[in-house]
């Protein structure tokens, strides 16, 4: 069962209003009222290799919803995968769906990209993933899409008793986008990594949605957003941890931390903690503020300039989540990737 | 270790509810059921002025077009909202209101629950001991208030809503409806159509309100819903103190509790609401009990104004409570402190909404919810920042504690900043009580309940310690008693 409402880009009756309680901060209904015409499918060449190039590994990409090789994949032993979600589209819409999973003791990078080169379109991007025992996955997610691009990226990810899943979404946002995760955790062991960053100008905006969804004892979760708004820039973190009934010795931490950096600036954040077992450790902390004002006081007495100061700051508090990334290679990229862009 | 002690006592002599007796009270009802002429015969017994019964008439019209709410996380067997008594009022003779006339019945009611109706009564302590007001409410009726002359020495108004009505109607009708519009939502706009009595304070300019003032409620008819407004207002640079105590038989069937609370901060004035909710919580099989549907908010509209909320929530088979502060002066301040305590069948979705409208405006939210037995407890809550509203702080801190594996606590906070010098934090934890804890306990030679009732105190101290002196032993008790037989 999913907890999160299901889409279908040619039924405008599936698009949520902020009347969904899941849906509360994204309107889709309000900037999407009609289903969008088709983009257009004919093979469409691709440009470069996209950002994870130097990575390697087996490319899988979409152009316009196409799957340009296989939409499918099955990963054994160690696997690097360069999921490519390209948009050429001007003002027209398409959906992809991608199927992948990680046999047993399986060791998959997923690198995926949303490379947004058109404009005023509408992309669906859903994932299915299925992480099985002892397998361990890591996706990582860059999406760069034009500030009139709506964009609704669905995951949905199960990971089997033992498996490990480690996750990186890294975005600037568009003008409505969404990227959502949810996970079927089936513990004994299985541990999940969920982490999202997000640097938002102009009037973009970024929402990062998850369920996390404890089925069985002794799992672990652990979350670490953060997020930067500039101008009139406006982020949505919604993180749901549920620990159904006899999900014992559950631990589960969550947290969300952003800085609004202008005065049009705005943050909503709804962590939710939903829990039906005793015996288990949950923790959730938000806070929404802006730079401290002693350490730029203190770096500015240093002799660096206000701007410069405050640069830095930001950057700081930013790349903690890019720290957590295990993978070097993917680490050194993403952290370029978003230097470069703040 | 006074207080430890006197855990343990009433762990030990106390049954489950001990304010589930029902009482023979000769009692007048209104017709059963609900249209435009049962709110018509309320407002007639309580002689309104023509405004109020349109008021009442044109919110029963909104009622009708509404919808009851499914949102919060709870469960229960819909109301039947045309199979209940809107008004059940004791009999009573001829003349006016002193003690001395008043039912001996009723009287013993209230010495039973062990609340001072007689002024010498309270009088009678040490010199210096605090002193309570109180407003005894029955049913749909207020039956007694008292010190009303003390009060009206330093001009305070302390009357029943419906008395106020009658004696400074222009008061009641500049501030009634103006924190929550009739329209606010479903129970909102059946109270405002059928309420029928409840406290009116009013505090003058400059005046420290002499005593505390409370109300205690009491359901007694069966089949009856209450619906009781309480209006608070805090002229400039006033303060005052309120309290608000809750009880009601057991019975099989589920009564409806839907009040209304408003309260109105001016410039500099202050504010502290404190509610012990003890209603009957239904039997161990989930039956019977109160739904308690209560809107209570609160509005600083003065500079400097502040409200703080504290309750303590052991009651009800279903709650469903946010005491919110709207944050429109500069400087203004909320504060909401709670304990929600669920056991047995209980369901609890209660929290706050402090909403910044004021520039540096400051809130501070402490919920602490213990489940047991087979109860789900919510924290819902909201913290939101207007755009014009800059230099706001929030601290918000949601601590659950489960006992059992049946239990379910849930958190579910919003958070939404609007400007970049909002400075919101926010924090919550899940935990069961340790084992280590209550094995340290248990290995000093407390029982396991003692030890239970030992640690949930500790746990929800922050809170108890917000509440004034008399409430906080009792919440100490009704602590340990709501807890009762959750372990083992």
């Amino acid at each position: 069962m999913s907890a999160l409402p299901v889409i279908d880009l040619k039924d405008a009756s599936s698009f949520p209003s902020r009347r969904v309680e899941a849906w509360k901060y994204s309107d889709l209904r309000k900037y999407l009222r009609e289903a969008p015409a088709p983009s257009p499918s004919a093979a469409i060449p691709m440009t470069g290799g996209g950002p994870f190039e130097g990575l390697g590994g087996e490319p899988m990409a979409f152009v316009n919803g196409r799957a340009v090789g296989v939409n499918t994949l099955m990963a054994c032993g160690t696997q690097t995968v360069r999921l490519r979600l390209i948009s050429k589209a001007e003002a027209t819409g398409h959906a992809t769906t991608a199927r992948i999973s990680a046999r047993a003791g399986a060791k998959l990078l997923i690198l995926e990209t949303h490379e947004g080169e058109g404009s005023a379109y509408v992309a669906h991007n859903r994932l299915e993933l299925d992480v099985a025992h002892d397998a361990e996955v890591t996706r990582i997610v860059l999406a760069d899409e034009p500030e009139d691009a709506i964009s609704i990226s669905q995951a949905r990810v199960r990971v089997a008793p033992g498996g490990r899943y480690r996750q990186t979404v890294v975005t600037t946002g568009a003008k409505l986008q969404r990227l959502e995760t949810e996970v079927t955790h089936l513990g004994q062991g299985a541990d999940v990594r969920m982490d999202g960053l997000y640097a938002l100008t102009g009037a973009r905006q970024a929402d990062l949605t998850s369920v996390v969804d404890h089925t069985a004892a002794d799992g672990t979760t652990s979350q670490l957003t953060k997020g930067v708004v500039r101008d009139a820039g406006r982020g949505v973190f919604q993180g749901k941890i549920i620990v159904e009934r006899g999900a014992d010795g559950t631990d589960a931490r969550m947290g969300h931390h952003a800085l609004i950096l202008s005065e049009r600036g705005e943050v909503d954040a709804k962590p939710e903690l939903i829990i039906y077992a005793d015996d288990v450790q949950c923790a959730h902390g938000n806070t929404v503020g802006n730079l401290d004002q002693n350490a730029l006081f203190y770096m500015q007495q240093r002799g660096l300039p206000l701007d410069e100061a405050r640069a830095l700051l930001t950057e700081a508090f930013l790349i903690e989540v890019v720290d957590r990334i295990e993978h070097e290679g993917a680490r050194e990229v993403v952290r370029e990737w978003l230097t470069a862009r703040l | 270790m006074v207080a430890v002690k006197e855990t343990i006592d009433a762990v030990a002599a106390l049954e489950k509810y001990e304010h589930g007796f029902t009482s023979d009270i000769d009692t007048e009802y209104a017709p059963r059921g609900l249209n435009a002429d049962i709110v018509r015969f309320i407002s007639e017994k309580k002689g309104e002025p023509e405004w109020m019964l349109e008021w009442r008439l044109a919110a029963f019209e909104r009622w009708q077009a509404m919808e009851e709410p499914t949102w919060a996380s709870v469960k229960y067997t819909p109301v039947d909202y045309q199979d209940l008594f809107y008004y059940a009022a004791p009999k009573k003779k001829e003349g006016p209101k002193s003690l001395d006339e008043v039912d001996p019945d009723l009287l013993a009611v209230y010495a039973k629950l062990g609340i001072p109706l007689k002024e010498q009564e309270v009088l009678a302590g040490v010199e210096g001991a605090p002193r309570y007001a109180v407003d005894a409410v029955f049913d749909s009726v207020s039956v007694v208030t008292t010190f009303k002359k003390e009060l009206q020495k330093v001009g305070v108004i302390f009357m029943p809503i419906s008395e106020a009505l009658r004696e400074h109607p222009e008061l009641v009708r500049q501030y009634l409806g103006s924190v929550v519009p009739v329209s606010d939502n479903y129970f909102a706009a059946l109270n405002s159509a059928v309420f029928s009595d409840g406290s009116f304070v009013y505090i003058p300019p400059g005046v420290r309100c002499p005593m505390e003032l409370s109300t205690y409620f009491r359901i007694n008819a069966s089949q009856t819903g209450q619906f009781e407004r309480t209006l608070i207002i805090a002229d400039k640079g006033s303060y005052c103190s309120y309290l608000e105590g809750c009880t009601a038989p057991m019975r099989d069937e589920n009564q409806l509790h839907a009040a209304v609370v408003e309260l109105v901060a001016l410039d500099d004035a202050e504010i502290k609401y404190s509610t012990v909710q003890n209603w009957y919580p239904g039997d161990a099989e989930g039956k019977g009990g109160i739904y308690n549907f209560v809107t209570k908010r609160a509005d600083c509209r003065g500079d400097r104004s502040k409200v703080s909320w504290t309750q303590v929530e052991t009651g009800s088979a279903v709650t469903w409570k946010y005491p919110s502060c709207l944050l429109k002066g500069e400087e203004s301040s909320g504060e909401f402190y709670s304990i929600a305590i669920t056991n047995g069948h209980q369901q609890a979705d209660t929290g706050t909404k402090m909403v910044h409208l004021g520039k540096n405006s400051k809130s501070r939210i402490i919920a602490k919810a213990v489940s047991a037995g087979k109860s789900d407890s919510t924290y819902r809550g909201l913290v939101s920042v207007h755009p014009k509203a800059t230099g706001v702080r929030n601290f918000t801190q949601c601590d659950s504690l489960l006992i059992g594996k049946e239990c379910g606590s849930h958190t579910v906070p919003y958070i939404e900043a609007r400007n970049g010098s909002a400075q919101l934090e926010h924090e919550a934890t899940t935990t069961r009580l340790s084992d280590d804890q209550l094995f340290y306990a248990q290995q000093r030679g407390l029982s396991q309940e003692e030890a239970v009732a030992l640690l949930v105190n500790g746990f929800v101290r922050d809170v108890l310690q917000e509440l004034p002196m008399e409430f906080a032993v009792e919440a100490q008790k009704l602590v340990a008693i709501s807890l009762e037989g959750s372990v083992g």
